[in-house]
C-alpha cells in the first residue's frame, strides 16, 4: 500500500528535526486525509500554538512537494484528537476538545430519568475485593451501610484518609453495591477535577443548566479528592447547590479527601460544615496484618500463592500506603515471571531493589578522598600532597579506584584532583589496587568497608 | 588549503531499542517494548530511575517510536524544559495512545504541574493510556510535594536502569561508532577512555564531534589525530 501523504511528510520531519523536536511536537499531531485537503490535529492549544510557529511552515512545504494530486493541497491545523475523529471514545461524556459539537450526555433536554448518567464505576472496586483490618473497618462498615441504604441515616458519608489507602475503592465500592441491589439507581461517579472541567464546558458552552440538571437527577454522587475544590469558588458555588438539592431529594452524596472537613484549605466554611453533616469516616494507613493480607490478595489476584514470610517481608518495609503494596508486588510477580524464579525472600530482596533504594548518593571525588582519609586516619590534604610514603601512597591508590569506579570523572580529572597528577599515576594506582584487593585481604576489605560507606 | 565540509544532511541517528545498549537492563529494556507496542494488556504506568547519561531519555524516546511503528500516537514531554512551556502542555494528552514524561524530578515542588500531572495520570487510566515516566530517583525519592502524585507513580512498574560500567561503556562507544559508520578500533577506544569523561552524554557527544572532525579532515580516527583532537579541544575548553 502506498504511503499516505502524512505518512511521507513524517518520514520527511523525522529525518529533518532532532529526535527531541520530532518526539515532542510531531509524532502527537494526527491527520485526516482526503483527496485535496489534509487536516492536521494537535492535542491541545499549546501543542498547536507551538506547531504553527515553529514547523507549521515546513510542514507545509512538505507536504505540497509531496502531493501529487492535481489540485492543490488544502491544509488546515485544528485542536483535536484521534479518538474524536474515529469516535472511539468508550463512554458518551463531553468532549474535552471544545469545538467538536457531538450530542455529550448533557444534551437532553427534559430534565430526570431521560439523561444518560454514565456511572464511571470500576468494577473490580467491590466490598469482596476490599481486605478489611484496623486500619479500615469503620470506613468499611459505614459504607456497607450507605450501601445498603443509600440516601438514609449516614448521608452525606465523607471518607478521608492519606493517599493511596483505599478511599476510592470503598466509594465504587458502594456505588457497585448500590445498583448491584437496584440496577435502574443513577449513580454517578467523579473525580473533583473532572466536576470542575465539565462544569467550566458548561459555562462556555451555555449549557449550564444542562450540567446542574445532570447532577441533580442522580440518585447517587460520588465524588472523590474534594480537596481539589480548593480555591475554586465557583465550583464550590456550583457544587453547594448540588450537594444540597441531593441531599433535600434524599439522594446519597459520597465524598472523599485526603483530610477531615474542617482541615481542608481554600474551601468556604459553610461547605467545610455541611461535609460533616452526615457520617465522617477516617482510614488509616495499614497495620503489618492487614498489609500482609492485602499482598496476599493481590497475588491471588494475578493467580500467584504468595508465602507468608515473603508478604511479611515486603510489608516490613512498606509501611506507608496500599498502592505502594501493590506496586511492590506487581513488581515482584513480574520479575518472577520475567526470569522464571519463584518467589522466595532472596529474590523478592533483590527484585525490589529499584523501589527500596531511595536515591544513588552522589559520590564527588571530594567526598572520597574525605572518606578515605577519616577511614585511614590521615589528613585530606596528605592524599593531595607529594609524600609517597607507603601510610600514604595505599590510600591515596585506594582513594583514587574508587574514583575511577564510582564517578564519571576522566583519569586526567581524577589526577588533576589529586594534587595534579597525571592520568598515568591514576592508572597505575588502579591497576596497583586491583592487585592488592587479590592478594591482600586487608586491602581488599579496606576496599570494600569503604565501597559499601560511599554507596549506603 | 580549504577544509572538506561535511555533507549537510547526515541521516540522523533516532533512538529506536535497536540501537540501545542493554547491558544489564534486560526486563526493564523488554517490559518497555511491550509497553510501547501494547501488547501484554497490563497498561499499568511504568516508572524507570537512574543516573544522568544511564540512556532514560533514549529509552523514552524509543518508547515512541515503537508506538509508531504500531500505528498509535505517542508523546515525549521533556518536563527539564517546562520553563519553556506551561502545564496546558498536558491537555488532552490522555487521547494519545502513549505519554512519556522524561526527568520528572525537575518540576518536584511546583504544585501547578504536579497537579496537571496527576490529573493527567487519572484521565490517563480512564483512558487506557500508557503512561512511561522517568526520573533520577525511585518515586519516594523525587522531592514531590503532592502525595497522591506520589503513590500513583509507585504504583506501577517500578525499574531502575543500572548504568553501565567500564567495559560495558567501552563496548557501548564501539557500537555506536560502527552504528554511525565510524571505525574505532580497541585501541583508540581504550585511548579515548582513559583520557576523556566516562558518561555517555560526555562520550557519544565526543564521538559525534570526532565524526565530524574525522570527516572535515578526511582522516581516519587513529590515536595520533585523537591526540592532537583531544589537546585542541582542551585548548578550546579552557
Amino acid at each position: 500500500m502506498a504511503l499516505s501523504l502524512w505518512k511521507k511528510c513524517l518520514n520527511h520531519l523525522e529525518s529533518e528535526l532532532s529526535a527531541q523536536q520530532f518526539n515532542t511536537w510531531i509524532r502527537p499531531l494526527h491527520a485526516v486525509e482526503t483527496e485535496s485537503a489534509i487536516r492536521i490535529l494537535a492535542p491541545n492549544r499549546f501543542v498547536l500554538d507551538w506547531v504553527n510557529e515553529r514547523f507549521l511552515e515546513q510542514i507545509s512545504q512538505i507536504l505540497n512537494r509531496y502531493n501529487e494530486a492535481p489540485e492543490a493541497l488544502s491544509i488546515s491545523f485544528e485542536i483535536g484528537t484521534k479518538r474524536s475523529q474515529d469516535n472511539l471514545v468508550e463512554r458518551p461524556r463531553i468532549p474535552d476538545k471544545i469545538e467538536k459539537k457531538q450530542e455529550n450526555r448533557f444534551s437532553p433536554r427534559s430534565a430526570g430519568i431521560d439523561i444518560n448518567h454514565v456511572s464511571s464505576l470500576q468494577p473490580g472496586f467491590t466490598f469482596e475485593a476490599f481486605v478489611e483490618g484496623k486500619s479500615n473497618q469503620l470506613a468499611r462498615a459505614a459504607a456497607a451501610q450507605v450501601a445498603e441504604n443509600p440516601g438514609g441515616a449516614y448521608n452525606p458519608l465523607y471518607i478521608y484518609g492519606g493517599s493511596g489507602l483505599g478511599k476510592t475503592h470503598l466509594m465504587h465500592a458502594i456505588g457497585n453495591s448500590i445498583i448491584a441491589n437496584n440496577p435502574k439507581s443513577r449513580v454517578v461517579y467523579i473525580h473533583s477535577e473532572r466536576f470542575v472541567g465539565d462544569m467550566v464546558r458548561g459555562l462556555q458552552h451555555n449549557a449550564i443548566n444542562d450540567f446542574k440538571r445532570y447532577y441533580r437527577s442522580v440518585d447517587a454522587l460520588l465524588i472523590d479528592d474534594i480537596q481539589f475544590f480548593a480555591g475554586k469558588e465557583r465550583s464550590q458555588e456550583e457544587f453547594f447547590h448540588t450537594f444540597n438539592a441531593l441531599l433535600e431529594g434524599q439522594k446519597q452524596v459520597i465524598m472523599t479527601c485526603d483530610r477531615y472537613p474542617k482541615e481542608v484549605g481554600g474551601l468556604e466554611e459553610r461547605l467545610k460544615s455541611r461535609f460533616g453533616w452526615g457520617l465522617t469516616a477516617a482510614i488509616e494507613p495499614p497495620e503489618l496484618e492487614t498489609s500482609v493480607a492485602i499482598l496476599i490478595s493481590k497475588a491471588a489476584q494475578s493467580r500467584v500463592e504468595l508465602a507468608h514470610e515473603v508478604a511479611f517481608f515486603i510489608a516490613k518495609r512498606i509501611r506507608s500506603n496500599v498502592r505502594e503494596l501493590e506496586g511492590a508486588i506487581r513488581r515482584v510477580i513480574a520479575t518472577s515471571r520475567f526470569t522464571g524464579q519463584e518467589i522466595t525472600v532472596d529474590f523478592t530482596k533483590e527484585a525490589l531493589k529499584d523501589l527500596l533504594a531511595l536515591q544513588d548518593k552522589l559520590v564527588t571525588i571530594e567526598n572520597i578522598q574525605k572518606t578515605v582519609a577519616d577511614y585511614y586516619k590521615i589528613r585530606v590534604a596528605d592524599l593531595l600532597s607529594k609524600r609517597r610514603s607507603r601510610s600514604v601512597a595505599r590510600p591515596r591508590q585506594v582513594a583514587m579506584a574508587l574514583s575511577k569506579e564510582l564517578t564519571s570523572h576522566s583519569l586526567p580529572e581524577i589526577g588533576d584532583a589529586f594534587g595534579g597528577r597525571d592520568h598515568t599515576t591514576v592508572l597505575h594506582g588502579c591497576r596497583k589496587v586491583k592487585e592488592l584487593k587479590e592478594s591482600d585481604l586487608r586491602i581488599n576489605e579496606d576496599y570494600a568497608n569503604l565501597l559499601r560507606t560511599l554507596t549506603t | 588549503m580549504t577544509k572538506q565540509l561535511p555533507l549537510g544532511i547526515r541521516l540522523r541517528d533516532h533512538a529506536t531499542f535497536d540501537n540501545f545498549f542493554i547491558a544489564d537492563n534486560r526486563q526493564l529494556v523488554v517490559t518497555l517494548q511491550q509497553a510501547a507496542a501494547f501488547e501484554g494488556g497490563d497498561t499499568a504506568a511504568l516508572y524507570i530511575w537512574g543516573g544522568a547519561g544511564s540512556g532514560k531519555s533514549h529509552l523514552l524516546q524509543a518508547a515512541c517510536h515503537r508506538a509508531t511503528v504500531a500505528d498509535e500516537f505517542a508523546g515525549y514531554l521533556p518536563l527539564r524544559d517546562h520553563k519553556m512551556f506551561t502545564p496546558e502542555l498536558l491537555e488532552g494528552m490522555e487521547s494519545l495512545a502513549l505519554v512519556c514524561l522524561d526527568d520528572i524530578e525537575a518540576i518536584a515542588g511546583q504544585r501547578e504541574w504536579e497537579e496537571a500531572i496527576f490529573h493527567l495520570y487519572n484521565r490517563m487510566q480512564r483512558n487506557g493510556t500508557q503512561l512511561i515516566v522517568a526520573a533520577n530517583a525511585a518515586p519516594q525519592g523525587v522531592a514531590l510535594s503532592l502525595a497522591d502524585l506520589v503513590t500513583r507513580l509507585g504504583w506501577g512498574l517500578v525499574f531502575q536502569l543500572n548504568e553501565l560500567n567500564d567495559e560495558q561503556k567501552l563496548l557501548a562507544l564501539q557500537a555506536r561508532a560502527e552504528a554511525i559508520g565510524m571505525q574505532m578500533n580497541n585501541d583508540v577506544a581504550r585511548y579515548l577512555f582513559s583520557r576523556a569523561r566516562r558518561d555517555m552524554h560526555s562520550l557519544f557527544s565526543l564521538l559525534e564531534a570526532l565524526d565530524h572532525a574525522t570527516l572535515v579532515a578526511q582522516r581516519r580516527l587513529t590515536i595520533p589525530f585523537l591526540k592532537a583532537f583531544l589537546a585542541r579541544d582542551q585548548v578550546t575548553s579552557d
